[in-house]
C-alpha cells in the first residue's frame, strides 16, 4: 500500500495547494470523492480526469462504504473499519480530523449503509443496527440513528439516538435540515428531533393494483446534484402470464429533498438490470440508470416504456453520479476505473483510472464543489 | 412442546421460557435482500436464468459482494472475523490469485 502512496506523493504535494487555493472560491469546479481497496479515499479532479489525491485511513479495512462530504467541501466523512467507525478525513491537511468509533464493551454496533450530514454541516446522522454479543448469545438490540456533532473531533460519541425501522438502507436530510427521509421497506419521512414518523410512503406493501410487491436494493447515495433521491424498483404485473415479458417491470422511485415529493414511475420491462440512478440537476426529467447497462430515462415520457437511449458497458459498475452542468455522467464502484460518458449522447468521454486498478468495490462515488 | 422432551439443560430452559411465554420476538434480517444466503442462484445463474445480467466480470463484483457479507459461504467474511481477507489483493481482477482460503483459528 505504500507504493500507492509514494507514487503519488508529489503530485500530492501540488495538488494540495491547488486544492487550498480553490476551497470555498466563486471558481469553485466539481471534484469526484469515492473510496479504493483497503484503506484509501480518492479526490479527482472531474473536469481533467485526474486523481488530485489519495488519503490513507487509519484503521479503515476493508474499505469505506458510504461516503458523505461536509457541505462546504472540506471534509470527507467515511464508514469505514467493517462499518464500525466514521473517520473525517480533512481533504487539504489529509488528516483525520474526526473519528467515532461505535461498537463499545459488548455491543458491536455496524453503521448499515445510511449516512448523511446536516445542511449546516454540524451533525452527522447514521443509521445502526446494534448486537449484544453475549456468552451465550449474540442479542440482536433495535436499530435506531445516532447523531454526532462534527465538532467532537477524534473520538467522538453519540449526543442523542432516536429509533428507526429496521431495514433503512439510504438516509438522506430535507434541503431545510427539518426531516430525514430514510428509505428501507417503504420511504419514512422522520423528525430529526423526535424521531417520529411524520409519513411514510408505500414501496414493500404499495396498494398498486395488478402488481406484485416491488424490489428495492440501493446503497448508493448520489442525491446531491439535484437534490433527490432515485432509485430503480422492479416489480411484476398480475394481469399478465408470467411468462409474458411485459410482465416485467422496472422503475424508478424518486424523493425531492427540498418539496418532498414522492414519485413512483415505470420505465420500461426488464430486460436488464439497474443497481443504482441519479438525477440530472439541471433537466430534472432526466434521470440515467448504470449496471452493465448505461440507460437514459426522461421520466416526462414514461408512459411509452422505453429508454431514451442505452449502451453496454465494457464492465459493470454499482455507482453513477453527474455533473453541477448536468452534461457528463461519472460511472465507478466495482474495479479500479471511473468511466465518464455525455449524459447528450451517451457517448464516453474520459476515463479516470484509480491508483494500482485498486477497486472501489462498494464504496460511494461522491460529487462535491471546491 | 408435548411430544418432545428437552435433553439438556439448555433445551429446559427453552421449555420454561416457551412456557412462561417468554420466548424473543424473531428479528427481520437487517440486510433487505440476501443473494447466495437465502438460496437464489447467485453467483450461478441471474433472475433470468442466465448469466448476462450478472456482474462482468466476476471480479467486478467480488469485493462489492464480499465486504458487505453477500457471498458469506463462498469467501471470507470481512465485515467481521477476517477483514484483512483482500488487503492485499486491491485489484480483485490482477490480484485474484492472491486471495486464500480461511480457516477458524484456535482461541
Amino acid at each position: 500500500m505504500g507504493r500507492f502512496v509514494n507514487a503519488f506523493r508529489g503530485a500530492l504535494l501540488g495538488a494540495a495547494f491547488t486544492v487550498a487555493a480553490l476551497s470555498g472560491s466563486a471558481d469553485a469546479k466539481d471534484y469526484l470523492l469515492t473510496g479504493i481497496k483497503p484503506d484509501k479515499l480518492v479526490l479527482v479532479d472531474a473536469e481533467s480526469r485526474k486523481v488530485e489525491r489519495v488519503y490513507e485511513v487509519p484503521n479503515s479495512s476493508p474499505g469505506a462504504i458510504t461516503i458523505t462530504p461536509s457541505p462546504d467541501g472540506k471534509i470527507a466523512y467515511a464508514l469505514v473499519n467493517r462499518w464500525e467507525s466514521i473517520a473525517g478525513i480533512d481533504l487539504d491537511s489529509g488528516k483525520q480530523v474526526f473519528r467515532a468509533d461505535m461498537s463499545s464493551g459488548e455491543e458491536r454496533v455496524k453503521g448499515l449503509v445510511a449516512m448523511d450530514i446536516s445542511p449546516d454541516g454540524k451533525q452527522i446522522a447514521v443509521f445502526q443496527s446494534p448486537v449484544k454479543l453475549l456468552p451465550g448469545e449474540f442479542q440482536v438490540q433495535p436499530t435506531r440513528i445516532a447523531f454526532y456533532d462534527t465538532s467532537a473531533g477524534v473520538g467522538a460519541k453519540p449526543t442523542r439516538v432516536i429509533p428507526a425501522p429496521r431495514q433503512t438502507v439510504l438516509m438522506m436530510y430535507s434541503t431545510d435540515g427539518s426531516k430525514l427521509y430514510l428509505l428501507g421497506r417503504a420511504v419514512h419521512v422522520v423528525d430529526p428531533k423526535t424521531g417520529d414518523i411524520l409519513e411514510t410512503h408505500k414501496t414493500q406493501g404499495w396498494d398498486r393494483p395488478n402488481f406484485y410487491n416491488p424490489d428495492v436494493l440501493d446503497v448508493w447515495s448520489q442525491w446531491e446534484q439535484a437534490a433527490t433521491l432515485s432509485t430503480p424498483y422492479y416489480t411484476v404485473r398480475k394481469d399478465k402470464a408470467l411468462d409474458d415479458p411485459e410482465a416485467y417491470v422496472t422503475g424508478i422511485l424518486t424523493v425531492d429533498l427540498k418539496s418532498g415529493d414522492f414519485t413512483i414511475k415505470d420505465v420500461e420491462n426488464t430486460a436488464v438490470f439497474y443497481f443504482s440512478t441519479v438525477v440530472n440537476p439541471v433537466r430534472k426529467n432526466e434521470v440515467y440508470g448504470v449496471y452493465n447497462t448505461l440507460a437514459k430515462f426522461d421520466l416526462n415520457t414514461a408512459d411509452t416504456m422505453k429508454s431514451v437511449k442505452s449502451i453496454g458497458l465494457d464492465h459493470s459498475y454499482y455507482a453513477i453520479n453527474v455533473s453541477s452542468d448536468g452534461k457528463e455522467l461519472y460511472i465507478g464502484g466495482t474495479l479500479g476505473d471511473i468511466a465518464v460518458y455525455s449524459t447528450e449522447t451517451l457517448e464516453r468521454t474520459g476515463t479516470i483510472k484509480m491508483p494500482g486498478d485498486a477497486n472501489m468495490g462498494i464504496a460511494a462515488l461522491r460529487v462535491i464543489k471546491r | 412442546m408435548k411430544h418432545l422432551k428437552p435433553m439438556n439443560a439448555k433445551a429446559e430452559l427453552y421449555e420454561k421460557a416457551a412456557e412462561e411465554g417468554r420466548q424473543e420476538e424473531v428479528q427481520l434480517m437487517q440486510t433487505m435482500a440476501g443473494c447466495t444466503a437465502t438460496l437464489d442462484p447467485g453467483w450461478e445463474v441471474d433472475a433470468f436464468g442466465g448469466v448476462s445480467a450478472l456482474c462482468q466480470p466476476m471480479e467486478a463484483d467480488l469485493y462489492g459482494c464480499s465486504d458487505p457479507c453477500w457471498w458469506p459461504a463462498q469467501v471470507a467474511d470481512t465485515l467481521n472475523t477476517y477483514p484483512d481477507w483482500n488487503n492485499a489483493a486491491p485489484a480483485a481482477h490482477k490480484d485474484w490469485r492472491k486471495l486464500q482460503s480461511v480457516y477458524p483459528e484456535d482461541s
